[in-house]
């Protein structure tokens, strides 16, 4: 008998980032702590470390480690990237904005790395153990970080919530992992791979161990009908941690989907529990979409949007396969560019922040301050779909291959709903350029950090809506390398 | 010159990207350079026609790039007879939307400006986009400028129209959208070794299966009938052009709704055959609701911009209908109509938009007597009336008469019925004449309208010379289209081009009288050649074959 090393080498490689990250958040404390004077130092040093990070992600070695838990590879790499892009362009509009409101400090851009650093283990993790460890590691991150506003009363009661929710949601997962390892005996995913080859489909524990894993990851997907602390969240949180948490952990999320439903292969489809993710995929297009019409909050508006997205993801999500999972992963940069982008926006919005920044503060905005009307413009015709942005050629893969995979239906449902989505897309973009603001119009205060994330945003959302070939190139190439191990 | 059809496609919007860094306090540069853009668009365009060779059928000045490999989605532009003149229209209409908006926009004239050049690209791309992909993107970014056209600058209920207007668009397009997909898909699977593209060519000869065809022929369809509109799909239009600006109106009844007919022109008959010979009776059913419809209510409309607004949807009904009735005059009829739709309606909506800047009224019942106080206008308007009548030997008679003439081969019942819509045009727009230019002026403020200025003549005048040209010598445009819609009747039979001209010809000459004359008009015209006579110097006598087409039906 041989034992296997524990650590292999080059081990180091393969968690370089988030070695980097760890060590940054503690620095960034440090530094708060030995130099509160040189406060106005901390969110650039933020932006250089989440960009060195950035750039050790071309260090990392590719293939398995620890153990058989933990895979770094082109796939993971993509990720890592938008988990870093989301805290970056979270990190430059947080500059403005906790200045504005009086409250910056160093645990805020901490607690965004270490936060991203559990998104990198969900994303890597081989083991449902692992994706749990990290799932927890950003929830606490998450708990801290949306009631990081602390004198507001909504920002307290939106943290109440998702802490509340969140530990439901994390029961959940653990018991699903739980049942999982009473069938198989491992909570490792080759092991679970290997159990479906000649598992029975109708096992009715395998079933309910499903159900909890799913209700537990809906919950941080935001996926209807776990969708209802969304809104409420997003509109207490402070608005650049909203932004990042509306897109980062869901694609962290989505990540770990990824390979636990390849990990199911067959089996998933026979016993019916794809049908499960189609209803809700469905609910989240129909339920988001519809009540996004009815908010006049934008942080509310986005949030359902945000449901729906999700919806249109999972659509993806029915068939593991090379091209879903790409389409997943181009939809994943597509979404972190767009719904940043408009968040971005509404953090830069000068109002006290117990009052819900509405349509009518964006009111005559293209017009008084053509760049941000130009920014949010172009992100709301990314999410509704529209070309020539990123979010039509993503939409577009989405739609192929559920087509492609015999989900035409659901794709239908998808369209129709999108729809409906134009609706309240457009009306900000009328709010924006055909309505006069009136006496108290709301200041956009911005600076240049602001305005470097919205410019990142725009150029990437047009880049890739234009010129989406080689996005596809690295995000087919490493869908491929993830499933088949090419 | 290869990239000729790249240039005019980008010229617009590259002149729009560098307006957005002049200053906005400077109207006059900013119109001076949107119109230069346009300008020059329109002349990069002549080159278009001076290359385009007339005998050849297929797509010429071909350029294609790889664009999305991995889809088999490329850029591929190129230009045959059925959109050749329609990007002309294009080109033409918008330094003309230009020049006639330069007083009248007063608010935020930059983006008008940068709108309507990003519109300008958008059609071009419409019209010369030979991927399906490519073409669903332009379809799509036109909407966004005409949102914020009649959203930012348009009337009193400019929004409730600008949403309505879009949204209704819209779903046609994404079920389009979805239609789109499914026909690649389907492409993959019905050709051997699978090569997925969307090259239209390619999906020109594919035979679907009958179930299938039909599915994506109402995916289609529909968006296209939204864009046209089609009876009872229209009701966006009134309100879309009653609260648009007068530029507004004119790029959207000039160009935008041919996408709905091109659409169906390019898209829908040859991609499914069956299925669209199969279904053309329930749209040309609809087609000629929407003429008769069309007209009646134009009839009773005490606003002239609604009035004009509906005669488009019976305009429009015509060509849908010459589409359906497939066969060769009533499509070349067609799409001649299309172009002629553009400039008599678009210098209409013009010329209403000039007396709505005086007086700040659109009301028949606030106007009489007017063509004493602007006369040179009032000729302009008669013009543009009587070309939107049919009357012979100005451009829409052409048009309309072919269209009647080749329906009437093949649905005689419907054609008849159409033709009704032709004398009803002519009591809607005489009364509106009538109402406005003359009888007594019963109002003072009409007795000291300034006369027509020379922005306005300047933009009007191109449209006029365009109506008499196609009215006296359509063959200049027949010509160059002919062989196209001979190459795609054949598609849409599964024949070989040549055989489908005599068939066509041969079954026209022993059906009918009035197919007859068609065909010694047609065969005089390609005996003519180049010089010869026309048929605007026949007027009276197609008149009366107009009239006897009711006659025989009788």
């Amino acid at each position: 008998m041989t034992l296997t090393p524990l650590l292999e080498p080059h081990w180091m490689n393969a968690v370089l980032p988030e070695i980097i990250l760890s060590i940054s958040g503690i620095l960034m404390i440090l530094f708060d702590a030995f130099a509160p004077k040189a406060r106005g130092a901390m969110a650039p040093l933020a932006v250089l470390l989440l960009m060195v990070a950035a750039a050790s992600e071309s260090m990392v070695a590719g293939g398995v480690f620890f153990g058989g838990t933990w895979e770094t590879g082109a796939l993971t790499q993509i990720f890592d990237l938008v988990f870093l892009l989301t805290a970056l362009l979270a990190t430059l509009f947080s500059r403005e904005y906790l200045r504005r409101e009086q409250i910056e400090g160093g645990e805020f851009y901490a607690l965004l790395m270490w936060g991203t650093v559990g998104m990198m283990m969900m994303a890597k993790g081989l083991d449902l153990l692992i994706v749990v460890l990290g799932l927890e590691m950003l929830s606490i991150c998450i708990f801290v970080l949306v009631g990081y506003h602390r004198r507001i009363a909504i920002s307290n009661e939106a943290s109440l919530k998702y802490f509340l929710m969140g530990a439901f949601a994390t029961g959940f997962i653990l018991y699903g992992t739980a049942l999982f390892y009473g069938a198989c005996g491992s909570t490792k995913l080759s092991d679970l791979a290997n159990f479906f080859q000649t598992a029975d489909p109708h096992n009715p524990l395998l079933t309910v161990a499903f159900i909890l894993l799913m209700a537990g990851l809906g919950f941080k997907l935001a996926l209807a009908p776990f969708h209802a602390w969304a809104p409420d969240v997003y509109q207490g949180a402070p608005t650049p941690v909203a932004a990042w948490l509306s897109v980062a952990p869901k694609v962290a999320t989505l990540m770990a989907l990824v390979r636990i439903f390849w990990a199911m292969g067959p089996v998933a489809q026979h016993a019916g529990w794809m049908h499960i993710v189609a209803v809700l995929s469905i609910l989240s297009m129909i339920i988001g979409n519809a009540v996004a019409i009815a908010q006049r909050d934008l942080k509310r508006m986005l949030a359902y949007s945000g449901i729906a997205h999700v919806g249109y993801m999972m659509i993806a999500m029915l068939t593991v396969r090379e091209d879903s999972v790409a389409a997943v992963a181009v939809y994943a940069v597509t979404y972190a560019l767009m719904n940043v982008g408009a968040f971005g926006v509404v953090s830069m919005l000068a109002k006290n922040q117990n009052d819900p920044q509405t349509l009518d503060d964006i009111a005559g905005l293209g017009f008084r301050r053509p760049f941000y009307g130009l920014a949010l413009s172009v992100c709301m015709f990314s999410l509704s779909g529209l070309p020539p942005t990123a979010g039509f050629v993503s939409k577009f893969y989405i739609f192929k291959t559920a087509v492609e995979s015999g989900h035409s239906t659901v794709a239908l449902i998808g369209i129709l709903t999108s729809i409906v989505s134009v609706y309240y897309y457009l009306r900000v973009v009328y709010f924006l350029y055909m309505k006069e603001g009136g006496e108290g119009e709301t200041a956009i205060d911005s600076g240049v950090f602001g305005v470097a994330a919205l410019t990142i945003s725009i150029v990437g959302i047009l880049l890739i809506g234009i010129y989406p070939t080689p996005l596809f190139e690295r995000a087919g190439a490493a869908a491929r390398a993830l499933l088949l191990g090419q | 010159m290869t990239g000729l059809l790249t240039v005019v496609l980008f010229l617009p919007i590259a002149g729009a990207i560098l307006l957005v860094f002049l200053p906005k306090d400077i109207p006059g540069p900013i119109k001076g350079g949107g119109l230069l853009v346009s300008l020059l668009t329109f002349l990069a365009s002549l080159a278009i026609v001076g290359r385009f060779h007339d005998g050849i059928g297929g797509f010429q000045l071909v350029e294609s790039h790889a664009w999305i490999p991995q889809w088999g989605i490329n850029y591929t532009v190129g230009v045959y007879g059925i959109s050749l003149w329609l990007v002309l229209l294009t080109t033409l209409l918008t330094p003309v939307v230009i020049l006639a908006s330069w007083n009248s926009i007063h608010k935020h004239p930059k983006e008008y400006v940068i709108s309507m050049l990003v519109m300008e690209s958008a059609m071009i791309g419409a019209f010369l986009a030979m991927d399906l992909v490519l073409f669903y993107v332009f379809f799509e970014l036109m909407l966004l400028p005409m949102y914020l056209i009649i959203g930012v600058w348009g009337g009193k209920n400019r929004i409730y129209a600008a949403i309505k207007f879009f949204l209704f668009t819209i779903a046609g397009s994404l079920l389009m959208l979805l239609g789109i997909i499914y026909l690649g898909f389907q492409q993959v699977h019905l050709t051997a070794g699978g090569v997925p593209t969307f090259e239209i060519t390619q999906l020109y000869g594919l035979s679907l299966p009958p179930h299938i065809q039909t599915i994506l022929f109402f995916a289609f369809a529909l968006a296209f009938a939204i864009k046209v509109p089609l009876f009872p799909l229209h009701t966006w239009l009134p309100d879309a052009h009653v609260e648009a600006p007068t530029g507004g109106s004119i790029i959207l009844a000039g160009v935008m709704l041919k996408m709905g007919t091109y659409g169906f022109l390019r898209f829908v008959l040859p991609f499914f055959p069956d299925a669209s010979i199969h279904y053309a009776p329930l749209l040309i059913c609809l087609s000629v609701i929407g003429i008769i419809y069309g007209a009646l209510v134009a009839w009773v409309q005490p606003d002239m911009k609604k009035l004009v607004a509906y005669s488009s949807v019976s305009h429009l009904g015509f060509c849908v209908m010459g589409i359906f009735a497939i066969n060769q005059a009533s499509i070349e009829g067609s799409i001649l109509q299309m172009v002629n739709h553009g400039l008599s309606t678009g210098a209409l909506f013009l010329l209403v938009g000039v007396v709505y800047e005086r007086r700040h009224t659109r009301m028949l019942a606030d106007y009489g007597g007017i063509a004493r106080t602007m006369p040179v206008y009032t000729v302009f308007f008669v013009i543009a009336m009587l070309s939107s009548v049919g009357l012979p030997g100005l451009n829409g008679f052409v048009g309309e008469f072919l269209i009647l003439a080749g329906s009437f081969q093949t649905h005689p019942g419907y054609a008849t019925v159409a033709a009704i819509g032709v004398i009803l045009a002519a009591i809607y727009l005489l009364w509106l004449i009538q109402a406005v230019f003359f009888g007594p002026i019963t109002k003072d403020e009409n007795r000291s309208i300034p006369d027509i200025a020379w922005n306005e003549i300047a933009a009007v005048v191109p449209l006029i010379i365009m109506i008499v040209w196609i009215g006296i010598h359509p063959n200049t445009f027949l010509r160059r289209m002919e062989p196209s819609v001979q190459q795609l009747l054949a598609t849409v039979r599964g024949e070989q081009p040549e055989k489908v001209m005599t068939a066509s010809l041969a079954a026209a000459a022993t059906r009918s009288p009035v197919a007859q004359t068609l065909l010694s008009v047609r065969s005089g015209a390609r005996m003519r050649g180049r010089q010869g006579l026309s048929v605007g110097v026949q007027g009276p006598k197609g008149a009366q074959t107009e009239v006897s087409v009711l006659r025989v039906t009788r």
